[in-house]
């Protein structure tokens, strides 16, 4: 056991708990076993982590102690833990997007963003769960079960990346890669009372993301703060040959210091009307409030067309997903059911593999992209598409973010509308638009409900501008102090 | 009214790159199943393609070579449907915005004139996985060849023969493999046609129904299958029925057309941009590169060959026959030989040499300059003919270079004196020839030569030892 009274505190973010090891309060052993034991004992009673590494996890902490004695640390993630959702491809343990189809799936290369962190000298210490492929806004849908919301057991902890944000909620001394295709690391870090960035698409390699929309996808971090966040962030961030849609950055990485600093925000006020929970709408516009106090310049805006983006993301997700989820066939990688016929390999493969969600997305994808009901919606939500990268840049172009709730409603109860899926989509509303612009998206904590459940809102600013608005969520974070707060039994 | 029969080609042909179209995996059948996969063209979770540039330039250099016109902006589409031999369920190709439109084959028509077929474009796309079917009903599945780089040439619809489709296959054929974009074995399959017919009566402006002839990968299948095709579709016409438009299977053995699928059974591919593909850009600079590149086509060294040099057009027709062996002749002329010893020696011993040893002219271990300074030796009266040739068959069989066995080998003798020596040697040794000779025989004069040449061990100079021995047999 580790020696518990020179461990960090547990609400210290990784920037502190680096200075923590720097002192010599601890190793990177001793805190990795720390973390190992938390794992083992609140995140499996959460049922956040699917896989718990620990023989692996010893061995890089000792290596990365080797370093430290020798003066060769490898910088501020060095001998920090973290965890990977079961998505995103990873040598060690399976890769298996929480689906039955890909059970026991081992990739055979660490995806690009794990790769860099791993050689920044991060310790990967398990896998999360999350919902099947991604798909999911409660991560209810994962095979591996129920994922529990840290603040409140019987609540959903968000979807999909709901098992990242469980554990970046309730502990802290360690970061956590999700991914967010509509929403799914920006929903489950408010509900949880986590920090987490969607990035510009492109801005990190989606090589070793098992796909699920590939024009939204992005690997993000979701960690306790926006300065954590950062340092993940650039570390993984910046152009991958081995994925041909990630972006060159120059300068790379970009400083954040020679940012212009974000001084007009926009409160985006169809974000705060109708269908959105009125103790939403009131703490954001408080939160709004707070930066007006702080010399912030808040303009109320209408962001056109974001009652068409849920719409419109429903046909290209659900039409990129049926063909990303093709190669699930019964004849390479996956489930195989017993046939000799087949068409019938196909079909009964295919239906044991995936989940009855997965399966009403891809009937879906088929749908839109079919002949004679394409251009009704596959093409027609192309247009919308860019009526509503159009509709940002106009607010952009004299304002330097814009506002909004990241969730309507406050986490809900476990079982409460899985079987309700319009119920569901709802959660995604005022999250997609940032994924069909393709601009970085942050997720910050805005307040407590009278049920002390997290409220989060996020800022979404220009292509490429994520450092500026991690920026802005490190002097919002320096205002007030509730990203700091944990759940009751976090604390040791 | 007779009936005209219009054919449209799809010719796929798979680009000679060192890689696949979309990873680093090597393109080629390999030696066993399997052998040269990765998680990208094998379709796991997680893997992205990434465009081979080489496959571009190499389209590029066809799209020029077919007039057509390269887009800078051109993008990939995903078409999706299932089969077991394609590992993502879906094939990358180009369906809206191809990188080539327009371009032209030109062919020769069945009466010589000249024949334009116009292009609708160019496009670049992966090749799809192999099955294995065994007796025992077990299926295998071979990636070797999935996602191998292709190019799929469009035509427009153009009234011809069978013969005619068939020539202008093997012309784009031909140029393909001349700008080596395309090896053009069309046994492997790495050159292929999907031939579109429909026949309408002379006069009629609107074209009948076609049927798609699908993976024709011989010039007699689609010579054939398009005259067989037409004459059904003729038959099934004049008894009063009516053409469905479908796909259908030609049958080389049995010369005719089935039935494979019509269109209401073809399949949705519910085509759609693929969003792990940037667009692809093609600068104007990028194409002037590649047209710089381009070798000398087979028309304008057809003209330099026959009216430059004056070769004669049959043997200018075997150095043209590869690019190859062009290039070789060339190389053979900028080392310092005319354009009539360049095309005897080559043709008479390179060619002869590549044909004795089964060997493409690319492992042909002789090199230009060295086949030069054995043949400039010939001309210069230092070695005889016979022993220029005999030195490049020794280099080649010793695995030596040419030049050590010149210099090795004993210079020619010319000196009078010396010869008149080995002459009268074997004039006294064989009187009965010399004596056959003088009464106006002159068979025995080639033995005798031989004679003379065994005496000197070669070295003599044969046309003067025949000069002297005329010489002397008559004086004496």
């Amino acid at each position: 056991m580790p020696n518990r009274s020179s461990l960090p505190p547990t609400d210290a973010t990784v920037g502190e708990v680096q200075q923590w090891l720097t002192d010599g309060h601890c190793s990177a052993r001793q805190l990795i076993d720390g973390y190992l034991d938390y794992l083992q004992r609140v995140g499996r009673e959460l049922n956040a982590v699917v896989e718990i590494f620990v023989d692996e996890a010893h061995l890089a902490a000792d290596e990365s102690d080797q370093r430290r004695s020798s003066g060769q640390s490898l910088g501020p993630l060095d001998g920090i833990p973290f965890t990977a959702k079961m998505n995103i491809t990873t040598q060690l343990g399976s890769s298996d997007a929480s689906s039955p189809m890909l059970r026991g799936f081992k990739a055979k290369e660490d995806a690009t963003a794990v790769g860099r962190l791993r050689a920044a000298g991060a310790v990967l210490v398990g896998k999360t769960s999350c919902d099947e492929f991604a798909m999911g806004a409660s991560n209810e849908t994962s095979c591996h079960g129920v994922v529990s919301n840290p603040w409140n057991r019987d609540r959903v902890p968000g979807g999909s990346s709901g098992g990242s944000a469980a554990l970046a909620g309730s502990h802290g001394w360690s970061f956590h890669l999700g991914s967010d295709t509509g929403g799914s690391i920006r929903q489950p870090a408010a509900f949880c009372n986590a920090t987490a960035i969607k990035p510009t698409w492109g801005r990190v390699s989606r090589r070793g993301l098992i796909a699920f929309g590939s024009s939204l996808d992005q690997i993000c971090p979701i960690a306790r703060d926006a300065v954590d966040c950062q340092t993940v962030l650039q570390v993984m961030e910046g152009y991958d040959p081995l994925d041909s849609t990630s972006l060159k950055l120059t300068p790379s990485p970009l400083v954040p210091a020679t940012l212009e600093p974000i001084r007009r925000v926009a409160l985006i006020t169809d974000g705060l009307g109708a269908g959105i929970d009125a103790s939403i709408a009131t703490a954001v516009r408080a939160a709004a409030q707070k930066m007006a106090n702080q010399g912030i310049e808040i303009i109320e805006r209408s962001l056109p067309h974001l009652e068409a983006a849920n719409a419109c993301y429903q046909v290209i997700s659900t039409a990129e997903a049926s063909s990303n989820l093709a190669r699930y066939d019964g004849v390479h990688v996956g489930v195989r059911a017993e046939s000799d016929q087949l068409q019938e390999l196909y079909e009964t493969s295919r239906h044991a593999g995936f989940g009855s969600e997965v399966r009403r997305r891809i009937l879906l994808g088929t749908f839109v992209l079919s002949a004679g009901y394409r251009d009704a919606y596959y093409t027609r939500a192309l247009a919308v598409r860019d009526l509503i990268r159009q509709g940002i840049d106009q607010v952009l172009e004299d304002c330097d973010a814009l506002l909004l709730p990241v969730s309507p409603f406050a986490p809900f109860r476990i079982g409460e509308r899985i079987d309700d899926p319009l119920a569901l989509y709802a959660c995604d509303i005022l999250t997609v638009t940032a994924n069909l612009a393709g601009v970085p998206a942050l997720a910050l904590p805005c307040d407590f409900d009278e049920d002390q459940l997290p409220i989060g809102m996020q800022l979404m600013g220009a292509h490429g501008s994520d450092h500026r608005l991690l920026e802005f969520g490190q002097r919002w974070q320096r205002w007030n102090d509730l990203h700091r707060a944990l759940p009751e039994g976090s604390a040791r | 009214m007779s009936w005209k029969t219009v054919v449209g080609l799809e010719i796929h042909a798979q680009m000679s790159t060192r890689t696949k179209m979309f990873c680093a995996c090597a393109r080629g059948s390999g030696t066993s199943a399997n052998q040269h996969i990765c998680p990208v063209c094998a379709g796991w979770p997680g893997a992205l393609p990434v465009i081979n540039q080489a496959a571009v330039r190499r389209a590029i250099r066809a799209a020029i070579c077919h007039g057509c016109e390269v887009q800078r902006e051109s993008r990939f589409d995903r078409k999706n449907y299932f089969y077991p031999d394609l590992p993502k369920g879906y094939q990358i190709s180009q369906f809206y915005r191809p990188y080539a439109l327009g371009g032209e084959i030109s062919f020769k028509r069945e009466d010589g004139s000249e024949g334009i077929l116009p292009l609708v474009r160019i496009h670049m796309e992966e090749d799809a996985g192999k099955s294995v079917h065994a007796e025992d009903g077990t299926s295998r599945i071979d990636l070797n060849r999935c996602s191998s780089p292709l190019l799929e040439i469009v035509t427009e619809p153009l009234q011809m023969s069978g013969v005619e489709a068939a020539r202008c296959v093997r012309s784009t054929r031909e140029l393909l493999r001349w700008i080596g974009v395309c090896d053009g074995d069309m046994e492997k399959g790495n050159l292929r046609a999907d031939v579109n017919v429909s026949i309408h009566r002379e006069g009629d402006s609107t074209l009948g129904t076609r049927t798609e002839l699908k993976n024709l990968n011989s010039f007699v299948s689609i010579e054939r299958s398009v005259e067989v095709e037409a004459a059904r579709q003729a038959q099934v016409l004049e008894e009063g029925g009516s053409i469905r438009q479908e796909t259908r299977l030609w049958d080389q053995d049995l010369e005719q057309t089935e039935s494979m699928r019509g269109k209401e059974d073809s399949p949705d591919y519910r085509y759609f941009p693929d969003p792990d593909l940037p667009l692809l850009i093609i600068e104007s600079s990028d194409i002037d590169l590649e047209r710089e590149n381009l070798p000398e086509f087979p028309a304008a060294r057809r003209t330099r060959y026959v009216d430059g040099l004056k070769i004669d057009e049959k043997a200018a027709e075997s150095i043209l026959a590869r690019r190859e062996f062009g290039d070789f002749f060339d190389q053979l002329l900028a080392a310092g030989l005319s354009g009539s010893s360049a095309s005897n020696w080559f043709r008479g011993e390179v060619l002869k040499h590549l044909n004795d040893r089964e060997e493409l002219i690319d492992d042909y271990p002789l090199t230009p300059v060295s086949i030069a300074t054995v043949v400039e030796a010939v001309e210069g009266d230092r070695i005889s003919v016979a022993k220029g040739r005999e030195i490049l068959q020794a280099a080649l069989d010793q695995n030596c270079s040419p030049e050590e066995i010149l210099a090795q080998t004993d210079e020619q003798v010319s000196d009078e004196t010396a010869l008149i020596g080995w002459v009268q040697q074997v004039v006294d040794a064989n009187p009965d020839a010399a004596d056959k000779i003088r009464a106006g025989d002159s068979k025995p004069l080639g033995f005798l030569t031989g004679q003379v040449m065994k005496a000197s061990s070669g070295q003599a100079h044969p046309r003067m030892v025949q000069e002297i021995l005329q010489r002397l047999i008559q004086q004496g």
